[in-house]
């Protein structure tokens, strides 16, 4: 257990050296800026140094078989530096599909690609009416003799526009199913999205008779969804936990140094309750996604109750702590050159990028049987 | 788990087995059983009386078996292990049926049985300590005063050498268990002219000499849960002082210290029970808000925060058995813990709507009025909510005091309530 530990805080200080290098706030505005939305050659190293994109894919694919545990460590750091890369797209929510889909011959295709860093991939599961629910999906899939083709339409496609294979939910006679399409595939376009959150790309896509694989059993995509989404609700809670800690250290650092009326504002109890506020949430946002990500890795009865635990605390702390790093700032905290609006931006869209509160509330109590 | 943990957590088992059964947890059907739910005891006397006489028992049992003070020095009856151990078998102890101690051990056997082994002298801790861990010796804490709640330096009950003795003259006040106490320890003026900080001692009392009166507080829920305790020429003994004259906060900074340590650590037992999602679901059954979607919504924020606090718990009791030293946890844990039982004291009474308001004669309804009205005090005891952010604050994140705070002026000079200072 102990040992546990610092191997934990060994990875986590290896990842944080690296991304106070790679991923400063000038290089997250340079990659925010570009039509990419990332730096190829941090996604490069991050695979080749680090070996990220396979820590927690299993070795039999080319991955180091270490658990969300280790995953939601990297998550974290990179939620605290707001690194705009394909990670999150590939490795979580591309990978977690592959492996969800139990399809071996598609996994042994795919996932020596993404541990190595060679190639990004994303799932496409929501459409125009935002849900990520495979009972809404519109998206046709249709057999003939030369194999599945798709057609429909898909919005939020998270670094839709940059990736080299794209996991589809679409809907086949059997139900919602889940197929892998090349990028520069016949009939497929991808067109960027504008995001409130500048760090973080997503796409829409247009299918029209687009060859396809399918990946897992037809009609399977309503229970490999589910699960998916509960790893990636525990994925976002840990970059949210990583994103409130910094909006935390910014504003208690703030509160120290910035002096009104002849002495630290953080001396103000208004403020001072306010840094403490955050405090509480920030800590509660952590304990709930790194016990979710260790439920996970135990394979636990509870890890669903976890999950959708984890998904409400971390996506209610992180906005208040982006939007309270802001006040505690006051006017410095509203400029554009200022990084608290980039947190801001960040966090509303991790509340909203499964559906927010609308969506996560009735998930908890469905996971708690009531 | 070390070996030596393992070895421990057997003798644990084998003791509990041999003297307890295990804790059967009733299956809960709506309309059947006890429906109170309470937060503060005000038993029955009769009751209350059974109650503490079953605690003290199984203090012995515990005390006979070597489980009595795991973490005290042998010389005085304890096994000599680690705070770890010790949460270690209330863990698995909560697995048994046993009677609930609180009465002995939040207080005295928690809070003041470590500060006599720190500051007592020796007399008084080879007379106190023993009989305390065997159940005979109840211990209460003489702090809080009517003057003196977050600012407890400002404390004014005075005590004043004569000879051998100290006489003592205030009054004390939200003294839990006094009515049932053999000792409590109190923090008296010694010194008006120091500053607030400098001029307090700490003293044991014995509660049964002539001028200490006990009187029961009626709080605002309506039972008797706290005292007021007067105190008037009281005698004590030099020999029963705590620490250094004029030394007594840093007594009293040992004894809190150990408060949070036991606060924290809440979150078992009825309450939480009765708010647990299967309980709270069944409640919107019966009366008939199941799918109230605003309810709905009210549940989950309140179901999460609960189920965080509890991963919050749990993953800082793991660190703490590992060998790792908790960071803000616990008083995080305590904030949180006072917040969502209000939250859901007020979730409940909105599911109930009047029928919290005046008593319909149906089971599990009116029941609740007794939490509700229990609430308010959780974000005040063991330190108020203010407080603990401040500490937060300032230990976590280490923001400034706040400037202003006279902690060099004579204790007398300092302005006080009442004083027309505010005219």
């Amino acid at each position: 257990m102990n040992d546990g530990k610092e191997e934990l805080d060994e990875l986590r200080e290896a990842v944080r050296e690296f991304l106070a290098a790679k991923s400063p706030q000038s290089a997250v505005r340079a990659a925010m800026e570009t039509e990419q939305r990332h730096d190829p050659a941090v996604w490069d190293q991050m695979a080749r140094q680090l070996r990220l994109p396979g820590l927690a894919l299993p070795s039999d694919y080319g991955g180091d078989g270490f658990g969300l545990t280790e995953l939601e460590v990297v998550l974290e750091e990179m939620g605290a530096a707001l690194l705009c890369s394909p990670f999150f797209a590939t490795v979580v929510l591309a990978a977690q599909a592959l492996l969800a889909s139990a399809d071996e011959a598609a996994c042994a295709r795919y996932l020596p690609g993404i541990a190595a860093g060679q190639t990004i991939a994303t799932l496409a599961a929501a459409e125009g009416n935002a849900s990520w629910d495979p009972a809404l999906v519109t998206a046709r899939a249709e057999r003939s003799a030369r194999g599945w083709a798709l057609s429909g339409k898909k919005s939020f496609v998270i670094d839709g526009a940059i990736a080299d294979l794209m996991l589809v939910v679409a809907r086949t006679i059997a139900g919602p199913s889940l197929f892998a399409v090349d990028r520069g595939a016949p009939g497929l376009r991808a067109e960027p999205m504008t995001t409130l959150d500048p760090t973080r790309a997503m796409a829409a896509l247009t299918l029209d008779q687009v060859p396809a694989v399918l990946i897992g059993a037809e009609g399977q995509g309503g229970r490999l969804m589910s699960r998916v989404l509960d790893l990636a609700c525990v994925a976002l809670a840990a970059e949210q936990a990583g994103g409130a800690r910094r909006c935390l250290e910014m504003s208690a650092g703030y509160a120290r140094t910035r002096f009104q009326f002849g002495r630290p504002i953080g001396s103000f109890q208004a403020v001072k309750h306010k840094c403490a506020d955050m405090l509480v949430r920030v800590e509660l946002a952590e304990a709930t996604a790194r016990e979710a990500a260790r439920l996970a890795d135990e394979a636990a009865a509870e890890f669903g109750v976890a999950a959708a635990t984890a998904h409400i605390c971390c996506s209610q702390a992180y906005l208040f702590a982006a939007a309270e790093n802001i006040q505690v700032h006051g006017g410095i905290g509203f400029t554009w050159e200022h990084p608290a609006h980039l947190y801001f931006r960040r966090a509303k869209s991790s509340e909203l990028l499964f559906g927010g509160p609308a969506v996560y509330h009735e998930r908890l109590l469905d996971r708690l049987g009531i | 788990m070390t070996d030596e943990m393992g070895e421990f957590t057997r003798q644990a088992r084998e003791f509990l087995d041999a003297h307890a059964a295990r804790a059967q947890r009733a299956q809960f059907r709506w309309g059947e059983g006890d429906d109170r739910v309470t937060y503060f005891g005000a038993d029955p006397p009769e009751v209350e009386e059974r109650k503490l006489r079953a605690a003290r028992e199984w203090q012995r049992t515990r005390y006979e078996n070597g489980f009595g003070w795991i973490s005290g020095p042998p010389e005085y009856g304890g096994r000599g292990l680690t705070p770890v151990h010790e949460l270690v078998y209330d863990g698995i102890e909560s697995e048994y049926d046993v009677p609930d101690t609180g009465t002995l051990s939040v207080i005295g056997l928690g809070m003041i049985g470590p500060t006599i082994l720190v500051h007592g002298q020796q007399p008084v801790k080879d007379r106190y300590l023993p009989a305390m861990y065997r159940g005979d010796v109840i211990a209460c804490q003489l702090f809080s005063e009517p003057e003196a709640g977050s600012d407890l330096a400002s404390l004014q009950t005075r005590a004043v050498a004569s000879g051998e003795h100290w006489i003592l003259d205030g009054q004390k006040v939200w003294t839990s268990v006094a009515q049932h106490s053999q000792i409590g320890m109190a923090l008296c003026r010694t010194d008006p002219d120091a500053p607030k900080h400098k001029g307090i001692t700490a003293f044991l009392v014995d509660m049964s000499a002539p001028g200490v009166e006990v009187r029961p507080l009626r709080q605002m829920s309506g039972g008797c849960d706290f005292n007021e305790v007067f105190l008037s020429g009281v005698r004590v003994p030099d020999d029963h002082r705590l620490g250094e004259v004029n030394g007594g906060w840093r007594v009293a900074l040992t004894t809190l210290m150990n408060e949070r340590a036991t606060v924290g650590s809440e979150g078992s037992g009825p309450v939480a029970e009765a708010l647990s999602p299967e309980r709270l679901s069944a409640l919107m059954r019966a009366t008939w808000t199941w799918d109230d979607r605003a309810l709905r919504r009210d549940l989950s924020e309140l179901l999460a925060d609960m189920t965080a606090t509890g991963h919050l718990n749990r993953r800082a009791f793991r660190q703490m058995q590992a060998g790792v030293a908790p960071g803000p946890e616990m008083s995080v844990a305590k904030l949180m813990y006072a917040q969502n039982l209000t939250r859901s004291a007020h979730f409940v009474s909105r599911v109930l709507g009047p029928r919290i308001i005046a008593d319909t004669g149906e089971w599990g309804t009116y029941a609740w009025a007794e939490l509700l009205l229990a609430t308010p005090a959780l974000r005040i005891l063991g330190g108020t909510e203010e407080i603990m952010k401040n500490i937060l604050a300032e230990r976590v994140l280490g923001l400034p005091k706040e400037p202003g705070i006279d902690a060099v002026s004579p204790f007398r000079e300092l302005p006080k309530s009442g004083a027309g200072g505010a005219s």
